[in-house]
């Protein structure tokens, strides 16, 4: 077991290079710079020295192979350098938005836990009568509506029908718990409800396939009441596909919502991106990408994990 | 084409943007106070030159900053203001950054040398100057600078700061960047002979300068900080302006407070502000419509206008102006066929700018017509002199056959295709440039709208990388040396992408800079345009921008001017309980 988590970790390293590598290499195909956009972008006429002085003052006028290695020699030392935009510490950027979006990640998967697990399980017990359609049909248009439009939907409803918006500022749970929920339930419901439906899918399809095992049939010929069956036998080995799928999820909220914190004007690592892309801060987006990327290793890696602990079975040699 | 995330979002978001505003149980009458715009069908005659225009008024205006602007109810004092900015800026550093973003959540933190006075656009009025004087010869600008003006922090401001300040615009420090160092040829040195006194040496008489200084960039920041390091301003905020700095988060709000210490007595009136950075417009008029924020300085295209008047009825009002923002159509004149004046003229020809405007501005910010100087401007020429232009004639059948046959004598007398580069802005670049592309299928050309990403556009701009492109101008004040800075020889402007030498426009820029008579400048500025626009067709105007500002009722003495760049320190803004 230890070997193995050893060998998880150093196979990180590749991973994560081979994502800067290709990060770094991209951002330059694309044409346009940070500079031209920031000092040019609002239509003034800034001379060309000013655009190249201020070009080399941020290093883009060194070899690209230059620039890649002074920004992964920062990297490996936790050290993402400035953000060419803003001129301020990536870190300090990042910091800001990391706590409105893993709440808003946290939240999103606890709706879609509460919804998902009840809902797939009863699905699968009541296969094929109402209930079963119900919940079907409520995970396929939670597949099918994307999240920022449900977004959208919302605050219109909240608007039409109660005049009301959103707080436009985050507000620290611990500070204003009312505040911060008032801001960021919405955005939660809206993901967590596409989250819950492929949650619910998977966890009724999953829960199927278990309840066709000898096992099973075992349990149930012994006697033991249905509810017993499903919770104690069934349940626990249906797990390991619905917290495959509910981590990647989470990885994927924390890495960002790039559209509905748009819609919802959240202050978020999503919202950090995609201005880090249209400005083409490379530092910034750069550093994003290792971040996201970092946290989809690390997730999965906890997920295989977490196997072990929900089956005695799986063993890592 | 097919449906991409992008044109997917931005499809929701509109969408958003219509139906967040449609008509609710809400009264659907129109509030007195919408303001009727410009009419399109005429520009406003040419107003009489101000004292920014004319650096022989010696006297100071009438006006000072304690008694301007007058409000028609009693102001009241207290509150926040909530307002919400499309962006945000970059550093903290006027000198450096270009953008509105900056006017809006510093301005309020600092003064000026002198400033554009609200209640008499474009006028100039004091700001840390109580009073200037011009020399008989126009060469040297003397300024009287309030006694007892303090910083921030508390140490005195005198005419120190604000030649430190002006000598980092000037002559920027290795490292600083100074975006409008350029338009500062003129200035030989600036002087602080005593603490109560500035004094600007000029090479050369300057028509612009008391415009240049009202740039609402040049805020003036303290000497000793400058000294102690020159980048201060790009992280810090210290100024004399009516608030002081609270707090920023980045990517979430900017907060300022009243700051007792303010050298106008009485003012700001209000407690303080809060800018909101919400880049979405759908998330803008829903901050709006939900009474989270107040306003927008920039403002709404016509529908949201419209459905936001529909949805608040007496809770909204609308103000309008025409902005000094305008679309251009640019030229590759090293590409062919576009190398050939006469295939330029025939494209601006064909343009039928008045209908265009009819169309355009019941779904976007545009609406008047005119040409590189903003209609209604003191440099705009009258509606008389416009339709003699090529390309402002309301006879289309003529001018189309006019553009026709410059096309055969070029000979391209079967049209040809080409590619329009344009921004991938939906208000008001997209249907700008869809209504140039009908205009010029008209004669027979077949044109490609390729949208572009701003800084993919930016990048091709300066390449070269295009055949016809769509531009713009924005600019914090009608100033031609400002406006045609522009259409000046590459060697000049850096802005200049259609990439043509011409010394005998750059003649005329500077001819025009020089002359201190309002009359006599107004015709060279025309003769300048004359040549830019019609003989060459180097570059030619689309339609000018109309800002359209829908904001709460409870806002009070907002005047809407020209320009989202200037009045916007806010002190004397107040709302209404």
């Amino acid at each position: 077991m230890q070997g193995y988590i050893v060998s998880r970790i150093l196979l990180m390293i590749p991973t994560l290079l081979g994502v800067a590598i290709i990060t770094f290499i991209l951002l330059r195909m694309v044409p346009g710079d940070v500079v031209q956009l920031k000092l040019a972008g609002d239509g003034g006429n800034v001379a060309a020295e000013v655009i190249q002085a201020e070009r080399a003052r941020l290093g883009l006028d060194k070899p690209l192979l230059a620039q890649f290695f002074d920004w992964i020699w920062g990297a490996v030392r936790f050290d993402f350098g400035l953000s060419m935009w803003t001129g301020r510490p990536i870190i300090q950027e990042v910091l800001i938005r990391l706590e409105l979006s893993v709440q808003l990640t946290i939240m999103a998967t606890l709706i879609a836990t509460v919804l998902a697990l009840p809902l797939g399980i009863l699905a699968a017990v009541k296969r094929d009568t109402w209930i079963d359609y119900a919940v079907r049909i409520f995970s396929i248009a939670g597949l099918a509506i994307p999240s920022f439009w449900l977004g959208i939907v919302l605050i219109l409803v909240l608007l039409i029908a109660f005049q009301y918006s959103p707080p436009l500022s985050f507000t620290p749970f611990f500070k204003d718990p009312v505040e911060n929920l008032s801001q960021l339930i919405w955005p939660a419901l809206a993901v967590g409800y596409r989250y819950s439906a492929v949650a619910t899918r998977m966890t009724r399809s999953t829960l199927l396939e278990v309840m066709r095992e000898d096992y099973v049939r075992t349990a149930r010929a012994k006697g033991l009441r249905e509810s017993l069956v499903v919770v104690r036998h069934a349940l626990r080995n249906a797990f390991l596909p619905v917290v495959t799928v509910i981590g990647l999820e989470f990885a994927f909220l924390l890495g960002g919502l790039l559209v509905t914190e748009q819609v919802f004007n959240l202050n978020g690592i999503g919202k950090l991106m995609v201005e880090a892309v249209l400005r083409r801060d490379y530092t910034m987006t750069q550093a994003l990408i290792l971040l996201v990327a970092s946290v989809f290793v690390l997730v999965n890696f906890l997920v295989d994990l977490l196997y072990v602990w929900l089956d005695p079975r799986v063993s890592y040699r | 084409m097919g449906l991409t995330r992008r044109t997917f979002l931005r499809s929701s978001v509109a969408m958003l943007a219509a139906t967040a505003c449609s008509p609710t149980a809400a009264p659907v009458s129109k509030p007195a106070e919408t303001k009727p715009a410009t009419p399109p069908t005429s520009a406003p005659p040419a107003a009489q030159p101000t004292v920014a225009a004319q650096p022989t008024a010696v006297a100071p205006p009438a006006a000072s900053a304690a008694q301007t602007p007058a409000a028609a109810a009693a102001p009241r004092t207290g509150g926040e203001l909530q307002f919400i900015v499309g962006a945000e800026p970059p550093s903290f550093d006027g000198h450096r950054e270009t953008t509105f973003a900056l006017l809006h959540a510093l301005s309020p933190h600092y003064s000026l040398l002198i400033r554009f006075n609200p209640d008499a656009y474009p006028e100039v009025m004091p700001d840390l100057a109580e009073s200037w004087d011009v020399s008989a010869d126009k060469l040297t600008y003397t300024f009287k600078i309030r006694d007892g003006v303090k910083f921030h922090d508390g140490s005195p401001c005198t005419a120190r700061d604000i030649k430190a300040s002006y000598d980092r615009i000037l002559n920027p420090p290795e490292g600083v960047v100074s975006a409008r160092k350029g338009s500062y040829g003129a200035v030989e040195s600036v002087e602080a002979p005593d603490p109560g006194t500035i004094v600007f040496k000029l090479k050369y008489p300057s028509a612009a300068l008391l415009t240049l200084l009202a740039s609402p960039f040049n805020y003036i920041y303290s000497a000793d900080k400058l000294a102690a390091d020159q980048k201060f301003p790009e992280k810090n905020v210290l100024g004399t302006g009516p608030y002081k700095f609270v707090e920023y988060v980045p990517g979430s709000h900017w907060v300022g407070q009243k700051n007792p210490d303010y050298f106008v007595q009485g003012r700001p009136y209000l407690d303080g502000f809060r800018a909101n950075f919400i880049r979405e417009p759908a998330a803008q008029i829903a901050a709006i419509r939900g009474g989270r924020a107040q306003i927008e300085f920039r403002g709404f295209p016509p529908p949201a206008r419209d459905d936001l008047v529909r949805a608040m009825g007496d809770k909204i009002k609308v103000e309008e102006s025409a902005w000094i923002v305008t679309l251009i159509a640019i030229f590759n004149t090293e590409k062919a066929p576009f190398n050939d004046p006469r295939v330029r003229r025939a494209l601006n020809i064909a343009v039928d700018r008045w209908e265009g405007s009819n169309a355009l501005s019941r779904i976007t910010v545009v609406k008047p017509v005119g040409t590189f100087v903003r209609p209604g401007s003191p440099f705009h020429r009258p509606e008389s002199e416009l339709l003699k232009m090529e390309g402002f004639s309301r006879d289309m059948t003529q001018a189309r056959e006019e553009a026709r046959r410059l096309l055969r004598e070029a000979g391209v007398p079967d049209g040809f295709a080409f590619n329009l580069k344009n921004r991938d802005v939906p208000t008001p670049y997209e249907p700008s440039g869809v209504f140039l592309i009908d205009q010029w299928r008209r004669i027979g050309l077949n044109v490609t709208h390729v949208q572009q990403e701003s800084n993919a556009y930016l990048s091709d701009h300066r390449a070269g990388n295009f055949e016809v492109s769509v531009d713009f101008i924005a600019d914090y004040a009608d100033e031609p040396d400002i406006q045609l800075s522009k259409f000046l020889s590459p060697d000049r402007s850096a802005s200049n992408y259609s990439r043509y030498t011409d010394r005998e426009l750059d003649a005329l820029y500077d001819q025009q800079s020089r002359e201190t008579d309002p009359e006599r400048r107004n015709q060279l500025v025309w003769q300048f345009e004359d040549r830019c626009i019609q003989q060459m067709a180097y570059a030619f105007p689309i339609i000018w921008w109309q800002r359209i500002v829908p904001y709460s009722s409870s806002v009070k003495n907002y005047p809407v001017l020209p320009s989202h760049y200037v009045n916007q320190d806010l002190a004397h803004v107040w709302l209404d309980a």
